[in-house]
């Protein structure tokens, strides 16, 4: 039982990639390119060399913050979509440490990736704190608190760090900034966030925290008659993940993009929320599949340039992946479908 | 339509049978309906009247057989066909939608009228008409949620009318009704049968059989057993009929209650104006080592009796005390500290978590427990707590094709067993279980309730309730009747008054 | 000060408008038990279609009817993963909220190339242009200066409100929200209504992504949506489902939005960002003061699952 539930959550995700990518295949022949060169130059872009290979994970990191807070809120059953916001503010906090501190070098960089987290914990717990004493749902709070976080970075890079005429911020110092990973072109921040995965993993599937977490996910009427502290365990999952997602983007100002500006963080709340229904909310397999994304964005880029396909297909790749391997899911739980498997199996047995 | 004789048949269920894959829900089943009678399906739980009553409102479609309405034989494929046919039905869960009014639930799906607007006047009118002529009085405008059960049931029976059944079909009406309620459906039975219309009432409740019906079809096991007029046969003989073998007395030893007690309620009221959803002013003890049962319709406020004494809701006035010393905080987490017990009302919204393991279900509330966990939580031994799913797998006897197995897979009955499994291992103090054996076959009934006499024995006190009569019945060694959230009796379980008892049930 | 709050009533109007259509469209999908998030997703496929449309056949109006089509034919994914997949909504309103934007900014691309010109379209005229009046009075701009757009949104309140409340089709409809087994057992077809009310709230949302590239703005920029299809979600919530209480909402919503505008136009002192926090903020605080949703329709957001044991 338990080894036919795992080849439902690998062969629905794995059977609607290879779907979209068909599709995608045939979009890029209806823009006369050629589809075969086109997947060539997109796996070359992205793991065709070491640099490549850098670049893709490092823009992979920032996914996998985002998904891994998708998936922590998500298995306590609470919708966090601010994943966007929570970065944000993380980002936002880094930013001011480390341009305005009178220190540098790991001590700042530390401040930053605890101030960061602290941050976009707070910024999640202004839904959490609705929904637990207001019993608001919290997907509309925190996607309005998405938009007031890309508001106030604005005021950020335009008004109160601005560099010069330039809409942006001063950059990070140089010793602030992460050093790279091995040499390539990733920073330290990726096996971090590797690192945050597995103990995310550990947390839900090892601790007796986890597991109640996870029962209060599944169902809260029970987890409530059962004893569990069901409000802790909501308020949790919401700082959690914020701090998650803050912690992302504390580590990205500081690793890659040294800067706060315009498109900064721009979709990596939502990707991680689609990696994370992908991946099944399992934390390990989101590294995966926010690992393969990102390796479709890099790709796209060399793709582009290599035959003229926008980068944009690889966007409609992801998109149909997610509405394959959502619908796909669903599909597999249907009782007609159980039916027609059982009765298979019965039959070869 | 001409008010047939009451020799005139209406309705006929030939040689019906229904499987569900191996399973025979009915077997060969002969049943036919008269106009003007009354005509009782008598059976037990799980005999099979839901499912021929199903079949005959084309939820379900019949394995074999055929039916014939009025001499022609029909193909019944979908509620709305059997209305039209003249079939309605009136279900024990009411399909009335609460946010609407008694005018809407009655017009809703109508397809005679003709126009795109809703004609009130013209439609209330025909209504009204209906309801004088039937006794059937209800307040048109009312919403669903301010009426009382035995209102709803009257407004489904009207529903029924203005689609123009001619067979009432009535599934276990009086499960939630007072005796006052009862009586005034028996009375709407009556005018119905005196208009030529037939009902085919659905019961277990032996008394109340005696009572309405012309005759009496007993179903055992999915099978007709046999077809008798009133007046044939005495209530003991159909009991036996229907059961398939002598009601014994119970088998179980009757304890004393004395002693420490370990649940004290005094004066406790919560909700005390709400008369289905509320506790007014009672006062309780279980002791150590007896089984109190609460007996009582459904809807009295055992509910929150439950919730009570489990620490999910605390008493607006009053207090509890618990094991000799006085609750000061109502909180699940510290009733389960104190070593109580909970098999709650629904097993799946409260009991089990479904998508979670049979393993993870029985150990759900001691994974800080030293022989699961390290560091008092900070790694979980899954070993070691697979091995004890075994154990308790073993134990129990609880039926699955593995541990590891998703809970919610599991039948009702070994669901209830896992429940059981957690909730006993932890040697309770006190035990509140609510319906227990709610659905359970018989082999089911019996190990749970061994169970948890073997509990009783040990020393624990159990607080039993129950809308099963028998059940209490059979269990307990005091009981006790609430209704409208009070106490309305005392009585030993040893040689129990049934008359009394049930009539403390109705309110007198 | 008079006509710095007429033009803001003016306005606000005009920035209610595409709320109205948004909030109907969810208004129509929960009524018949389906929760559904992605109507951002449905807005910025409408209005791109809608843009593209209008400028290749210089017609708002055909690209407003084409925004509909592109609204109704995306919400059919969303339909049959719901209606007869089963899957969760609130999870495939999330997976329509990536793909429909996705799809919307390729199909851009595609079209106009990465260019970083905007590309221009002629707007939707007004009655009052139309009718040649030359007034600057304001009542005569309050009911005359609309785009027929306006119009239509304000009739579908009302046609809304007499559907629910006075015709049979109606009630049969709010039943498959309230009590689906219900309805099937009075012989109610409540999967055809469903399939039905994915329809209707395509079209609308369709029509409200394409009001903001036919009424709104003569550009199309990704994202232009701004969150509406959210403070939609808010403002059925906000309007207890009722059309007439949604009408509130969204006057309420496009208020906040007409004010932040012309506040930054007189502002001098705070950065321009905050006032256009302004709606934002303002959905919070109104979701934080009414509370926990008390009056939704019964079944909504619950998979509907005809069974035979």
């Amino acid at each position: 039982m338990k080894r036919k539930g795992i080849g439902a959550l690998v062969i629905v995700p794995l059977l609607s990639i290879i779907i979209s990518f068909l599709i995608g295949c045939i979009v890029i022949a209806a823009l006369g390119a050629n589809p075969v060169d086109a997947m060539r130059y997109l796996l070359k872009g992205s793991f065709g060399n070491v640099r490549n290979l850098g670049t893709t994970f490092s823009r992979a990191t920032p996914l996998i913050f985002t998904t891994l807070c998708a998936c922590f809120a998500y298995r306590c059953g609470v919708f966090n979509l601010g994943g966007e916001g929570q970065f944000i503010i993380g980002a936002i906090i880094a930013c001011y440490i480390a341009t305005k501190a009178p220190f540098t070098g790991f001590p700042a960089i530390l401040l930053c990736a605890v101030a960061g987290a602290a941050g976009g914990g707070l910024w999640a717990a202004i839904a959490g704190v609705l929904k637990v004493w207001r019993g608001q749902n919290e997907m509309i709070i925190t996607i309005m608190l998405n938009y007031v976080a890309t508001l106030l970075m604005g005021v950020v890079y335009t008004n109160w760090l601005r560099d010069g005429s330039v809409p942006q911020t001063v950059a990070v110092p140089d010793e602030t900034q992460l050093p790279s990973f091995f040499g390539l072109r990733a920073t330290v921040a990726f096996p971090v966030a590797v690192i945050a995965g597995i103990a995310i993993f550990y947390f839900l599937f090892y601790t007796s925290s986890g597991f109640q977490l996870r029962a209060v996910g599944l169902n809260m009427t029970a987890a409530k008659v059962n004893g569990f502290n069901v409000k802790r365990y909501l308020l949790m999952s919401f700082i959690v993940s914020g701090a998650i997602a803050g912690l992302g983007g504390a580590l990205e100002l500081l690793g890659t993009q040294l800067r706060l500006i315009n498109g900064f963080a721009a979709g990596y709340g939502f990707d991680g929320v689609a990696m994370a229904l992908i991946a099944s909310l399992h934390p390990i397999a989101g590294i995966v599949v926010a690992i393969f994304f990102a390796a479709l964005r890099v790709g796209s880029t060399t793709m582009q340039t290599a035959t003229g396909v926008p980068t944009s297909v690889s966007d409609i790749i992801q998109a149909l992946v997610i509405v394959f391997t959502v619908a796909g899911m669903a599909m597999v739980k249907l009782p007609e479908f159980k039916n027609r498997f059982a009765r298979r199996a019965r039959k070869e047995a | 339509m001409a008010v047939g004789t009451p020799q005139t048949e209406v309705l006929r269920m030939e040689h019906i049978t229904k499987q569900f894959g191996s399973v025979y829900a009915n077997r060969d089943i002969n049943f036919d309906v008269r106009a003007g009678e009354v005509h009782t399906l008598l059976g037990e739980n799980g005999a099979g009247k839901s499912t021929l009553m199903n079949v005959l409102f084309g939820l379900y479609q019949p394995t074999e057989g055929d039916i014939y309405v009025r001499g022609q034989k029909v193909k019944i494929e979908s509620p709305s066909q059997a209305v039209k046919l003249g079939i309605g039905m009136v279900h024990q869960h009411f399909m009335l939608v609460e946010a609407m009014t008694v005018f809407e639930n009655i017009i809703l799906g109508d397809t005679r009228s003709k126009g795109i607007f809703i004609d009130q006047n013209a439609r209330k009118k025909e209504i009204t008409e209906l309801s004088e002529k039937y006794g059937l009085d209800a307040d048109l405008d009312q919403p669903i949620t301010e009426l009382a059960v035995g209102a709803q049931q009257r407004v489904e029976i009207l529903k029924a009318l203005y689609r123009g059944c001619d067979v009432l079909v009535l599934d276990e009406p009086t499960a939630a009704l007072t005796d006052q309620e009862a009586e005034g459906l028996f009375e709407i039975m009556n005018k119905l049968k005196g208009e030529g219309k037939s009902v085919i009432f659905i019961s277990h409740k032996m008394r109340e059989v005696l009572r309405v019906s012309d005759r009496i079809t007993i179903l055992r096991a999915g099978q007709t057993v046999e077809t008798v007029n009133i007046g044939e046969v005495s209530g003991e003989e159909l009991a036996n009929r229907m059961i398939g073998r002598e009601l014994k007395p119970s088998q179980y030893i009757k304890a004393d209650s004395s002693g420490e007690t370990v649940a004290v309620l005094d004066h406790v009221s919560y909700h005390k104006n709400s008369k289905h959803n509320g506790l007014n002013d009672i006062s309780l003890r279980v002791h150590r080592g007896e089984i109190v049962g609460i007996a009582g319709v459904d809807g009295n406020g055992q509910s929150q009796l439950a919730m009570l004494l489990t620490g999910n809701i605390a008493p607006e006035e009053g207090s509890m005390d618990l094991k000799e010393s006085k609750v000061v905080r109502f909180d699940p987490n510290g009733f389960i500290q104190e070593n109580v017990s909970h098999i709650p009302e629904d097993r799946n919204k409260a009991g089990l978590v479904g998508n979670m393991s049979v393993a993870d279900n029985l150990v759900l509330k001691t994974t800080r427990d030293k022989r699961f966990s390290d560091g008092n939580g900070l790694h979980l031994k899954k070993k070691a707590i697979r091995n004890y799913a075994l154990e308790m797998q073993e134990k129990y006897d609880i039926r699955c094709s593995s541990v590891d197995q998703e809970s919610r897979n599991l039948s009702g009955g070994n669901q209830q067993k896992v429940i059981l499994a957690r909730e006993l291992e932890a040697s309770p103090d006190l035990l509140v279980a609510v319906h227990p054996t709610r659905g359970l076959d018989i082999g089911a009934t019996r190990f749970i309730h061994d169970t948890v006499i073997m509990q009783r024995d040990l020393g624990c006190g159990v607080l039993l309730i129950s809308a099963d009569f028998d059940e209490i019945l059979e269990v307990s060694d005091r009981i006790l009747v609430m209704f409208e959230g009070r106490i309305m009796g005392e009585y030993s379980g040893k040689n129990p008054p049934i008359d009394e008892i049930s009539h403390a049930m109705a309110g007198k | 000060m008079g006509s710095f709050i007429a033009n803001l009533l003016l306005a606000t109007v005009r920035m209610a408008s595409p709320l109205i259509f948004l909030s109907l469209a969810e208004l129509y999908s929960q009524r018949a038990g389906l929760v559904n998030i992605g109507i951002e997703g449905l807005a910025a496929i409408g209005s791109l279609t809608g843009f593209l449309v209008s400028l290749i056949s210089g017609s708002p109006l055909l690209g407003v009817l084409a925004g509909a089509l592109a609204g109704i034919l995306v919400n059919m994914i969303f339909a049959y993963a719901t209606i007869t997949l089963c899957a969760e909504q609130i999870v495939y309103g999330m997976a329509i909220n990536i793909f429909a934007p996705a799809l919307a900014a390729f199909t851009y691309r595609v079209y106009f190339g990465s260019g970083s010109e905007l590309v221009q379209v002629e707007l939707m005229g007004t009655l009052k242009s139309m009718l040649g009046i030359k007034s600057d009075n304001f009542f005569v701009n309050l009911f005359l200066d609309q785009t027929p757009m306006v119009y239509l949104a304000f009739v579908l309140v009302i046609l809304t409100a007499v559907y629910f409340t006075r015709t049979k089709a109606g009630l049969n409809y709010k039943a498959v929200g309230e009590y689906p087994k219900a309805a099937a057992t009075i012989g109610i077809n409540v999967i055809g209504i469903k399939y039905l009310s994915c329809v209707i709230c395509g079209a609308l949302a369709g029509i409200g992504g394409a009001y903001l590239t036919t009424c709104y703005s003569k550009t199309y920029v990704d994202g232009n949506v701004a969150g509406r299809g959210f403070i939609a979600l808010a403002a059925v919530i906000f309007g207890r489902w009722s059309s007439g209480g949604v009408l509130v909402a969204c006057l309420f919503f496009g208020f906040c939005d007409a004010l932040q505008i012309r506040l930054q136009l007189v502002n001098n002192t705070l950065p321009y960002q905050f006032f256009q926090m302004i709606p934002y903020v303002a959905t919070i605080v109104v979701l934080a003061i009414i509370g926990a949703k008390k009056a939704g329709p019964r079944a909504s957001g619950q998979p509907y699952r005809k069974e035979e044991r």
